[in-house]
Parts: structure tokens; C-alpha cells; sequence
């Protein structure tokens, strides 16, 4: 009889493992995990924004408010199809559709003129004085 | 082996020798350039000046994104799709792909150039002008020469979209001739 209370005191003190110190840390680890992927995956995220030149193209910034209501939001063009026959009438379709965007790409001669100039910007005497 | 050793070892003098001079003379230049006069006047008209490059800043970025969207819808929308119609019907498409590609490849000169002088400009936005009056106009400097790359960028865009029109007006040509 008492040895089988022994028996049994001993075989429950087994059964009750010490849990390990990544048992005890599960969930810090977890949330440490987390905030690592987290601020990894943001600094990618800023890099590919700033290398790929989409901040170039970003008027939401700030300082960029007021001109961003001047985007050209028109500028849906009918695609052409890339599939179908190709005779004389598709080709003629395509020539009107290409012809009407060409020229409106061609309108503007963006970037001319000479803004930076030091002259203009006064920062030598003018040649003219 | 001497002679290679020797061979390395001069060509490391001259380009050294050269680096040296090519780094003197350009200091020379902006340092000859920039009297004690202008530096005042640069210092005098530091705001204004500033405020002149906020304002094409901004424009320069507003005609960045509506030239962009319209340039890349020609390539995407159109360019693209023909010659894709083409290949589609077995028919050459030769000239009209290799006119795209290099409209292509001259859109992304485009868009990293203009990534620079848009850096470079913030950079000079950025420039305590009072206190370094010299960087400041050197910076400007450089900012107009890579707008200017932006403005030769944007011709030759101009002149590949006519290239691509004459290219479909070829094919149009051969393809009545084998209609016939």
C-alpha cells in the first residue's frame, strides 16, 4: 500500500514538467516577432517609395496641397484593342486614336525655357545693366 | 611582371594627376566665378530667390504628373496594344516594337532624370542661403543643368512619337501594297 502511494507521488511529480523559458515567453515573443516584421516591412516599403520615384509623383504631401486639385484627371484615352482582325479599317481606327493622344502629349513642351537661370533669379548683376 | 607593375603604377600617377587638376581647376572656376558682390547679392535676394524656387517646385511637379500620365498612357494604351495586334495576326511588327522599346527606355530616362533635378532642387529648397551663399548658387547651378536634361528628355519623347506614327504609316503602306 505505501509503496504504491510512493509510486504515485513519484509519477505525478514527473508529469508536471518545468515548462521551458520559451514556454513561459511565448507571447512576448510573439509581439516582439510581430514589431520586428512590422517595422522591417515599413522600411521596405518607405525605400521602394522614395528609390522607385512614386514621392515624385506623390502630391499629397505636404506643401503640395494646393496644386494637387490641378491634376489632369482627364486623361482616360479609349484603348485599343490588343485582339482581332487587322485590316485597313482597324489600322485607320488605331491611326485617330494614336493621332489624338500624340498631339495632346506633344502640346506641352514641358520643362522649357530657362526658370533657374541666375539672371532671372537675380543672383548675379544682369548682363543687360 | 615588372613591366605590368610599372604599367599600373603610372597609369595610378596620371589619374591621380589627372583627378587633381580636373578637382583644381573646377574649384578655380566656381571660386573665380563668385565676387564678394555677388555673394552679397545672393544673401540680398536669399528670400525672394527661395520663394521663386518653391513656387517652380511646385508647378515642376504638378507638369510631372499630368506629362507622365499622358506619355505613359500613349505606351501602355496604344503603342503596346498595336504591336500586340500585330504579333497577334502573324504580321511584321519589327519596326513598331523596336520604336516602343526605345520610347520605353527613353520614358524611364525621363522619370529618373527628373527624380534628380527633383532631389536636387529640394536639396537647394533645403540650403541656408544666408549662410552659404556659394553653395547655394552652385547648387541652383546644377539643378538648372539637370532641368535642362528633364527638357531634352521630353524632345526626344516628342520625336519617338512621331518616329512610332511614321512606323504605323509604313506598315500601313506594305500593307496595301500586299493587299492588292
Amino acid at each position: 500500500m505505501e509503496d504504491q502511494q510512493n509510486h504515485a507521488e513519484l509519477f505525478s511529480a514527473d508529469d508536471q514538467e518545468v515548462p521551458s523559458f520559451w514556454d513561459r515567453h511565448r507571447l512576448s515573443l510573439l509581439l516582439i516577432i510581430t514589431v520586428i516584421v512590422t517595422i522591417v516591412f515599413t522600411t521596405v516599403s518607405i525605400v521602394l517609395y522614395d528609390v522607385s520615384g512614386t514621392v515624385q509623383l506623390d502630391l499629397s504631401r505636404p506643401g503640395y496641397r494646393s496644386i494637387s486639385s490641378q491634376i489632369d484627371h482627364d486623361t482616360t484615352i479609349d484603348e485599343y484593342s490588343a485582339f482581332g482582325t487587322l485590316d485597313r479599317e482597324a489600322i485607320e481606327e488605331f491611326i485617330a486614336l494614336y493621332e489624338e493622344q500624340a498631339a495632346k502629349a506633344k502640346a506641352v513642351d514641358a520643362f522649357n525655357g530657362d526658370p533657374l537661370n541666375p539672371e532671372l533669379l537675380e543672383l548675379v548683376e544682369s548682363s543687360t545693366n | 611582371m615588372h613591366t605590368v607593375i610599372r604599367f599600373i603604377i603610372a597609369g595610378i600617377i596620371v589619374a591621380s594627376g589627372l583627378l587633381v587638376m580636373f578637382g583644381l581647376s573646377s574649384a578655380r572656376a566656381q571660386s573665380s566665378v563668385l565676387s564678394n558682390e555677388q555673394l552679397s547679392l545672393i544673401r540680398q535676394n536669399c528670400q525672394s530667390t527661395k520663394s521663386t524656387l518653391n513656387q517652380l517646385h511646385m508647378t515642376d511637379a504638378l507638369l510631372r504628373v499630368n506629362r507622365g500620365q499622358v506619355y505613359e498612357a500613349l505606351s501602355t494604351k496604344l503603342m503596346d496594344r498595336f504591336n500586340a495586334r500585330l504579333s497577334n495576326n502573324q504580321l511584321d511588327n519589327k519596326a513598331t516594337v523596336s520604336v516602343s522599346t526605345s520610347y520605353n527606355s527613353a520614358l524611364n530616362i525621363f522619370r529618373s532624370n527628373y527624380k534628380a533635378y527633383e532631389e536636387r532642387l529640394s536639396d537647394t529648397l533645403k540650403m541656408d542661403c544666408s549662410a552659404d551663399p556659394s553653395g547655394f548658387y552652385w547648387a541652383i547651378d546644377d539643378a538648372r543643368s539637370k532641368r535642362e536634361r528633364v527638357h531634352g528628355d521630353v524632345q526626344r519623347l516628342h520625336r519617338l512619337i512621331d518616329d512610332y506614327r511614321s512606323a504605323v504609316n509604313d506598315f500601313l503602306l506594305n500593307y496595301d501594297r500586299t493587299q492588292r
